[in-house]
């Protein structure tokens, strides 16, 4: 099991995100939220797609990318992300509910899925708390019953798979 | 106590320098730093250090940008009962998509000068002119100095008024 965890780690990585802001005020007619991005350590590239009101963010190669960091950007401009998809190429990623794995050193926990194994480019869309609109995430959380979906962090949900309790969990869907 | 005074003094003429600076950096229409050239609808190019002489509204928008479709709305109103004394609008569009751009012109019933520089963000127009959020607008006399920036509808109606010596 653990020689998996390494292997998955070692040769999937993420490459890119498409993010959506909102707030009270137009997002996309600031130009906030675009720098604010740019400064991120991890991330190479921030393009605004008008039509479909996103921010297409590509990541620097072989970066930490740590998704927390997207979103606090988000909010020290004064707006909070609606949605954020992240997209990364896996070599047999296996995903199914409620399952912990470990990509690019963090911690991912699946809402969905059915032992399906992913290969090559795939995107998961984020659904912890602030990363979606609390309609949403209201509706997403629902979906399990472990109590890190509600906290983030890894708690008593994961201890058997040596996870510590005060981890990063990011919560995904496929 | 001498310590004091001269920090008095450097402080002094801290303020006084600054001030100076700020009276020597008036924007200006004519600075090449801010001057640029765009393209109408029909082609031809708009040089805005050319509009010098006129009261002038620069205007960054996009059509995308919903507070700048609403502000057209007024400057439609503004425009009209202003145009035959002097006054003058350059619309400046950070729209990436042409057409998108025509099509809010003709909507929106903009029939002043109206021009694109189609990079959205990367725009450099936006860039010179260091335009965080759109709409943008800056208010410019006769002399090509910026007098003010981003007046609400009332206080623009009644600046445009007094720099046309109304």
């Amino acid at each position: 099991m653990t020689a998996i965890i390494i292997t998955v780690s070692a040769t999937s990585q993420f490459t890119k995100a498409s993010l959506q802001a909102s707030g009270l005020t137009c997002s996309m007619c600031s130009k906030a939220v675009k720098v604010a991005l740019e400064k991120v350590s991890f991330v190479q590239e921030v393009k605004v797609d008008i039509k479909s009101q996103e921010y297409s963010i590509v990541f620097k190669e072989n970066a930490d990318t740590d998704f927390d960091l997207l979103k606090k950007a988000v909010e020290d401009a004064g707006f909070s992300v609606a949605s954020l998809k992240v997209t990364g190429n896996f070599s047999e990623l296996s995903v199914s509910k409620d399952k912990h794995v470990q990509i690019a050193g963090k911690n991912f926990h699946f809402l969905n899925g059915n032992n399906q194994v992913l290969n090559g480019e795939n995107t998961f869309t984020i659904v912890d708390k602030n990363f979606l609109s609390a309609k949403d995430y209201k509706k997403q959380s629902a979906s399990s019953k472990m109590e890190c979906v509600q906290t983030g962090k890894a708690g008593s949900c994961c201890s058997q798979e040596g996870i510590s309790a005060d981890a990063r969990v990011y919560h995904v869907k496929v | 106590m001498k310590t004091k005074k001269y920090f008095l003094i450097a402080f002094l003429l801290t303020v006084i320098g600054n001030v100076v600076k700020a009276q020597q950096e008036i924007p200006n229409i004519a600075d090449p730093r801010l001057d640029f050239t765009v393209v109408d609808i029909k082609g031809d190019s708009i040089k805005l250090s050319s509009l010098k002489g006129k009261v002038l509204l620069i205007d960054f928008w996009a059509s995308w940008c919903g507070p700048c479709r609403s502000s057209n709305k007024q400057l439609v109103k503004l425009y009209s009962k202003y145009k035959d004394s002097g006054f003058e609008i350059f619309g400046i569009s950070l729209d990436e998509e042409i057409k998108d751009w025509k099509k809010a012109v003709a909507k929106d019933k903009i029939s002043w000068l109206q021009g694109i520089d189609d990079r959205g963000w990367d725009a450099m127009t936006a860039m010179k002119w260091n335009v965080q959020a759109l709409p943008a607008s800056f208010l410019v006399n006769k002399n090509g100095d910026v007098v003010a920036i981003d007046l609400e509808k009332n206080e623009l109606e009644s600046k445009v008024k007094e720099l046309l010596g109304f």
